[in-house]
């Protein structure tokens, strides 16, 4: 039983090559052993504190979120507020305040649970993830990298560094939502997440929605193409009916089957909506569950 | 004496609590101290066929394993002596305990845990307490009739606990309505959920005991230990350090005995500390689940002619202290309303489930929950206004309850009126908003209690109580009546309390009790010292004892504040005579009488002293789309008599409406068909955070209450707990188109409810 504070990424990656899992805030690994789901690993390499994987960089082809930047930055930071919005509104969902001020956006992607609320809003922003091992480093979509419910195609040696999310085209906008039955300290029962870019007349030039807790990973929905040109509403709508019809969600304490197939429909048609007024130029305050519907303030 | 205006003082545990100072049990640590687990049953139902513990005893380390064979045969439980420490032959709930281990440390008993082989035949489960009042339904307890029990406990079979109230001709008065209105309502169990999990330290000295342990009734839990380990009562002794919450999940008797025992077993200290998961499955305390069968005549004119209610309560394997609720519930059934013609029946029934137990105004929010929605659909049968509707019908001063007891000076009408008021019940909403309303009631419990106050030579004070402070704030407020009895200030007291071989005897934080009755006790020892201060300042002043006026710290002549002497002084005389020491008890509050009413099952819980009323008034929002239910607004009114210390007093409502938001929307147990919990973790089990808590507005009605606690205070801590979740069944009603008829009134059950009357809405 080791526990070892990586000062290098260099460092990480040996003790990664040596058998070592990462740890960063911990927030589903201690909290995951406790409550029985897997015991922690006999080596930790805590990747916390190595230098320059807590940023965020903006590049020519968009932004690079390093692996260990926390849910609080995420949700708080006016770019990815502004541009790549559902990756905010589902990072300011996280759990609680104390969650999110230590919890890392790498750590909830590599954890591969289908109900994470950072997935998909970054797989509808086209994100890639870059892995990198002690002989080099490779990018994979997210669709690639999540196989099953709290598995990956990272190698053990591999350490998730960074996302890459490319610069939205113009007159874009993004949005995630989650069905919640109270407001901290949840866990999405569903939630959607749209990307939608308009046309200069206001119709849809093009819709991405991805989905999660419906799936054993992130669903990203299928056969949208053929919405482009449609009004925002016929869009919502059309989108609504196909998240309830892709979908492939389980019956649990949380919700049945049923529940879950017309609730992730709900959410779906809320977040192109969202997200279309977003591309519309409105500001709707992060997250979304706080600014409309049911979760707004009065 | 005089009353000190409005006290805002900083509670003396405050600081401890908020600075992390202060020590919890699970804080201790003892030398030589060993770490406690249980094996246990793992199955619902069952009979042990093999029970092995020689491998677990084997491993180093391991320094006791016990089971039921290392303790003395004793059957015991409060109502019904149907509980044994350990299994004894038969496993009824899924977390009985087994056995028990005492190790060097938790890796170590956990092994020695997982070492334990016990096999079982399996026996039917028992889920479903109404179908487990068939005839031909399996026994959880076949030899339930050869138990003692309390003498007017009416049993039969899976029925632990049978009640009724009668009163009138209900057949007859049925017959007078124009209207009969019938509904049915089911109630799943939740849980007190306090946010410390139980803990208990044991230590052994010779032939005497010092047990540590977050109970709410150190008293109990003594009485517990002394009666299976066979012990006298003064070598036994319970401490509780600070308590993490209690909600009731702490009262009654635990696994005190079973930390004693290993560590009688193991001549070390033992100390055991409950996972949240334990402490969700192994408590004998589970709000019980109950369904209800209502039948309320009614006339064209509002008025109610005859009422009829079936209950079932679901009691779970033990009897625990739930053997009451048949009959409280009963009353809850009834409701504060004047019926001539009614009747109601309830049966505790044994299941295979985790027992139920004292959870805050245990019976109460449930069935006021149940019965209110039922007034509402009473009232629209009829088209009144549910706010008229209760107005006329509710009791009022002078007026009879259900069960025969008449009412002297009460605040119900003042408590309707005020909710409404600050609801703004009446005001244009949006289409998907509604305000609800629901009247509640629980009673006061008037039971002994002792206390001693002394002064030292300092002019300092202490409060030596047998009272315990769950959180509520009561034994925090002692220090205002005894303060204001001999003229110091609540600050001038420090508090000596939850130690039972220091004070005299308290029924524990459990029905409200505490300033009704501890207070009592204070207010009359802190008089016996007052009076040994005037005669003090009599002599030295040359007056009369009787014309001694005790306040701001000095003792003065009535009418010539200049003749005076500090009490610093007078207690420094007293240091070198005849010390100040005052011991009282007092007699508490008789019970009212009952008239005109049968009560079969009587355990006492038919009359109420000083009974408390509240009327909550909640705006909800509905999403359509999804059933999702916000609370917007609580407005609560309570008459819960004189408020003592207003601070605490609201903090208790604010705190019991949060808990009756949650189970409202979203605190249930589920159990799946073989008898487990689905949803043993503080995930699964949504209790309200901070984030959902809403806007209130907090109102107390204050009147002369006769026959109450001291300056005619009553009960608080549970009241507020009982009629938020039915004002917000009462709000969703509106929006849905009918109740949902099924508690907690989750999101996906709210959405079955409106797509059962196609009311459901179009796009968000």
């Amino acid at each position: 039983m080791s526990f070892t504070i990586a000062r290098t990424l260099d460092e990480a990656l040996a003790a990664l090559a040596a058998g070592a899992r990462p740890i960063a805030g911990g927030t589903d690994l201690v909290v995951g052993a406790r409550h029985g789901k897997a015991p922690l690993p006999a080596d930790l390499v805590a990747i916390d504190r190595i230098p320059g994987l807590a940023e965020v960089t903006v590049t020519a082809a968009g932004i690079t979120i390093g692996a260990a930047v926390s849910h609080h930055t995420l949700e708080g930071h006016p770019l990815i507020a502004s541009t790549y919005s559902a990756l905010a509104d589902g990072s300011a969902l996280v759990g609680s305040p104390a969650t999110r001020h230590v919890g890392t956006l790498g750590g909830n992607i590599m954890n591969a649970s289908p109900a994470m609320d950072t997935g998909a809003g970054l797989t509808v922003l086209g994100a890639e993830v870059e892995l990198r091992a002690q002989a080099g480093s490779r990018r994979v979509t997210l669709a690639d990298l999540w196989t099953a419910p709290g598995r990956t195609s990272a190698r053990p040696d591999e350490l998730c560094v960074a996302v890459h999310v490319p610069t939205p085209a113009p007159r874009s906008g993004s949005a995630y939502l989650r069905l919640e039955y109270r407001r901290a300290m949840e866990i999405a029962v569903v939630g959607a997440a749209a990307a939608v870019t308009l046309a200069p007349d206001g119709s849809v030039a093009a819709v991405r929605v991805a989905l999660s807790a419906v799936a054993p990973t992130i669903l990203s929905l299928g056969g949208l193409e053929t919405l482009a040109g449609g009004s925002v509403n016929d869009v919502a709508a059309a989108v609504a009916a196909a998240a309830s019809q892709q979908a492939t969600p389980i019956s649990d304490v949380r919700a049945t089957d049923h529940y879950r197939r017309h609730t992730v429909g709900v959410m779906a048609r809320r977040a192109v909506a969202a997200a279309a007024r977003r591309a519309a130029g409105e500001t709707i305050a992060i997250p979304v569950n706080r600014s409309i519907g049911i979760g707004a303030a009065s | 004496m005089t009353v000190t205006e409005t006290p805002r003082f900083v509670r003396a545990d405050g600081p401890d609590k908020v600075t992390g100072s202060g020590r919890y049990t699970a804080d201790l640590s003892l030398t030589g101290m060993l770490t406690a687990k249980f094996k246990y049953a793992g199955v619902a139902h069952g009979r042990i066929t093999k029970l092995d513990t020689s491998a677990a005893k084997a491993i180093p380390g391991v320094f006791a394993v016990l089971t039921q064979a290392d303790v003395p045969n004793v059957r015991f439980g409060p109502f019904v002596q149907d509980r044994t420490l350990f299994a004894d032959g038969v496993v009824r709930f899924e977390a009985e305990i087994v056995a028990a281990v005492a190790a060097i440390d938790a890796a170590t008993a956990q092994r020695a845990v997982d070492a334990i082989v016990v096999e079982y035949e399996l026996l039917p489960v028992v889920n479903d307490a109404e179908a487990a009042l068939a005839p031909d339904a399996p026994l959880v307890h076949p030899d339930w009739s050869s138990y003692g029990a309390a003498r007017p406990m009416v049993r039969n079979r899976n029925d632990a606990s049978f009640a009724s109230i009668a009163k009138g001709d209900v057949e007859a008065g049925m017959a007078q309505a124009d209207h009969v209105v019938r509904s049915r309502y089911v109630a799943d169990g939740c849980h007190a959920a306090p946010i410390e999990p139980r803990a208990i330290v044991a230590q052994w000295e010779g032939d005497k005991v010092t047990i540590w342990s977050s109970t709410q009734v150190p008293f109990d839990a003594r009485a517990g230990v002394c009666e299976t380990l066979e012990l006298p009562a003064n070598r036994v002794r319970i401490i509780v350090p600070h308590l993490g919450g209690g909600f009731g999940g702490k009262c009654g008797f635990h696994q005190e005995a079973h930390v004693a025992a290993l560590a009688r077993a193991a001549r070390r200290p033992v100390r055991l500390v409950f996972s949240r998961r334990e402490e969700f499955l192994a408590p004998d305390k589970r709000r019980e689940g109950i369904t209800y069968e209502f039948e309320t005549g009614v006339r064209n004119d509002g008025t109610i002619t005859a009422r009829r209610v079936k209950m079932v309560l679901d009691n779970g394997a033990y009897t625990s202290d739930a053997g009451f609720f048949s009959q409280i519930g009963a009353m809850h059934g009834l409701g504060p309303y004047r019926i001539p013609n009614l009747l109601a029946e309830a049966h505790l029934v044994y299941t295979n489930h985790q027992p139920s137990g004292s959870v805050r105004a245990p019976t109460a929010p449930q069935s006021c929950w149940a019965l209110e929605s039922h007034t509402d659909e009473v009232a629209r049968a009829i088209g009144i206004d549910p706010v008229e509707f209760r107005r006329r019908n509710a009791v009022d001063t002078g007026a009879e309850g259900p069960s025969g007891q008449l009412y002297g000076e009460i605040g119900v009408q003042q408590c309707i009126a005020e909710a409404a008021r600050l609801a703004g019940y009446g005001q244009t909403l949006p289409a998907d908003e509604a305000i609800g309303l629901a009247i509640g009631w629980w009673p006061s419990f008037s039971v002994p209690s002792g206390a001693y106050v002394k002064i030292d030579g300092d002019g300092s004070g202490q409060i030596i109580t047998g009272a315990q402070e769950c959180g509520t704030g009561s034994v925090m407020t002692l220090r205002q009546l005894a303060a204001d009895e001999v003229g110091l200030r609540a600050e001038d007291f420090q508090l000596v309390y939850q130690d039972t071989s220091v004070a005299p005897y308290d029924m524990g934080a459990t029905g409200s009790q505490t300033l009704f009755n501890n207070g009592r006790a204070v207010v009359a020892a802190a008089a016996q010292v007052a009076e040994q201060l005037r005669q003090l300042a009599a002599n030295r002043l040359e007056a009369d004892p009787a014309d001694i006026v005790l306040a701001d710290g000095r003792a003065h002549v009535a009418g010539t504040p200049d003749r005076s002497v500090t009490i610093a002084k007078l207690a420094a005389i007293a240091a070198g005579g005849e010390l100040l020491i005052g011991h009282g008890s007092g007699a508490p509050p008789e019970a009212p009488a009952l008239v005109g009413s049968t009560c079969v099952g009587n355990v006492g819980m038919a009359a109420w002293v000083a009974p408390q009323f509240s009327c909550h008034a909640v705006r909800v929002k509905l999403d359509r789309d999804t059933g999702v239910v916000r609370v917007l607004h609580v407005a609560a009114a309570h008459d819960s008599g004189t408020i003592i210390n207003p601070l605490a007093a609201e903090g208790q409502v604010q705190g019991a409406v949060i808990m009756g938001i949650g189970q409202a929307l979203t605190e249930g147990t589920t159990y799946d068909d073989a008898g487990h919990q689905r949803n043993a973790a503080l995930l699964e089990y949504k209790l309200q955070t901070c984030a959902d808590v809403p806007p209130m507005a907090v109102h107390f009605v204050q009147i002369n209450t006769p026959n109450a606690g001291p300056r005619g205070a009553k009960g608080l801590a549970e009241a507020p707990n009982v009629a938020t979740a039915a004002a917000i069944s009462n709000a969703l009603a509106q929006l849905v188109g009918q109740p949902v008829r099924q508690l907690p009134m989750t999101a996906e059950r709210v959405w079955n409810a409106m797509n059962a009357t196609g009311a459901q809405g179009g796009a968000a």
